[in-house]
């Protein structure tokens, strides 16, 4: 059985939890952003998780076994924009309100994305700490010889 | 069986590879603990043991993983506990230093009468 593996479905959850992490962030950060490339308020965005397979080189592939049908990784399937409309806040005096004073803001709750940013930052710590688990087994496993 | 290898070294071969498979197991169990609809997977490691020590000599069968009932499921379909994960991990490191902590024994014995106690 590959303990090195192991290591592998670890770092997939952490790539996945940074990128979470980052997309949370620029949704905090475009909270009251009004003007986009393709026009309008920003879009909020959400990251959907998905499991896969650990990607393996072909030396990798050399030495897989029976354990890496079972290794299931996580990764970021896709980005989608979430659906919600637009706030509307009546803010006549700005330059991006229409012609009945309404300036469409995004739909960005600060506490949601915090909530859900301390869980991205919560797994992350988690999977670190499984890696620390399987690094110890690791050393140890070299010690039968000494 | 060659001289060499002792009933106890098979055996502690055995509990090794079942503690690094389970290892697995978790490790993908905590990858996945925000991934809608996944279910969390592990192994009997006393039945797998069992069965192992049945099949001493002969091939070695695989284990066979799977997904624990009862636990909680959360509203998006996953059921991922944390607490019980975390305890695993810290339960199968444990015994993946004990097997290793018995093997190395093991082999100190063998090598022992090697050089004649000396």
């Amino acid at each position: 059985m590959n303990l090195l593996g192991v290591l592998d479905i670890s770092a997939s959850a952490l790539t996945a939890e940074r990128q979470r992490a980052e997309v949370l962030a620029s949704n905090l950060a475009n909270a009251q952003t009004t003007q986009t490339a393709k026009g309008g308020p920003y879009q909020r965005q959400l990251v959907v998780f998905g499991t896969r397979k650990a990607a393996r080189s072909t030396f990798a592939n050399a030495f897989a076994d029976f354990s890496d049908r079972y290794a299931q990784g996580v990764e970021v399937k896709r980005v989608v924009p979430d659906p919600t409309p637009a706030v509307q806040r009546f803010e006549p005096g700005h330059p991006d309100a229409d012609n009945q004073g309404y300036v469409a803001y995004p739909a960005v709750d600060p506490i949601e994305e915090m909530v859900n940013l301390m869980g991205a930052a919560r797994s992350y710590e988690l999977n670190v700490a499984a890696v620390q688990a399987t690094k110890n087994m690791i050393s140890q496993s070299l010690q039968i010889l000494s | 069986m060659s001289w060499i290898e002792t009933p106890n070294i098979e055996k502690l071969s055995k509990y090794l590879d079942l503690a690094a498979f389970r290892q697995t197991l978790i490790a993908s169990n905590l990858a996945n603990v925000d991934t809608p609809g996944y279910r969390t997977r592990d192994i009997d490691f006393e039945g797998e043991m069992r069965r192992a020590e049945e099949r001493v000599g002969s091939d070695a069968a695989p284990p066979r993983p799977f997904e624990v009932a009862g636990l909680m499921e959360r509203p998006d379909g996953n059921n991922v506990n944390l607490d019980r994960e975390s305890m695993l991990l810290a339960r199968t490191q444990l015994q993946f230093r004990l097997g290793v902590e018995l093997l190395r024994q093991e082999f100190q014995g063998i090598s022992t009468a090697i050089k004649e106690g000396s």
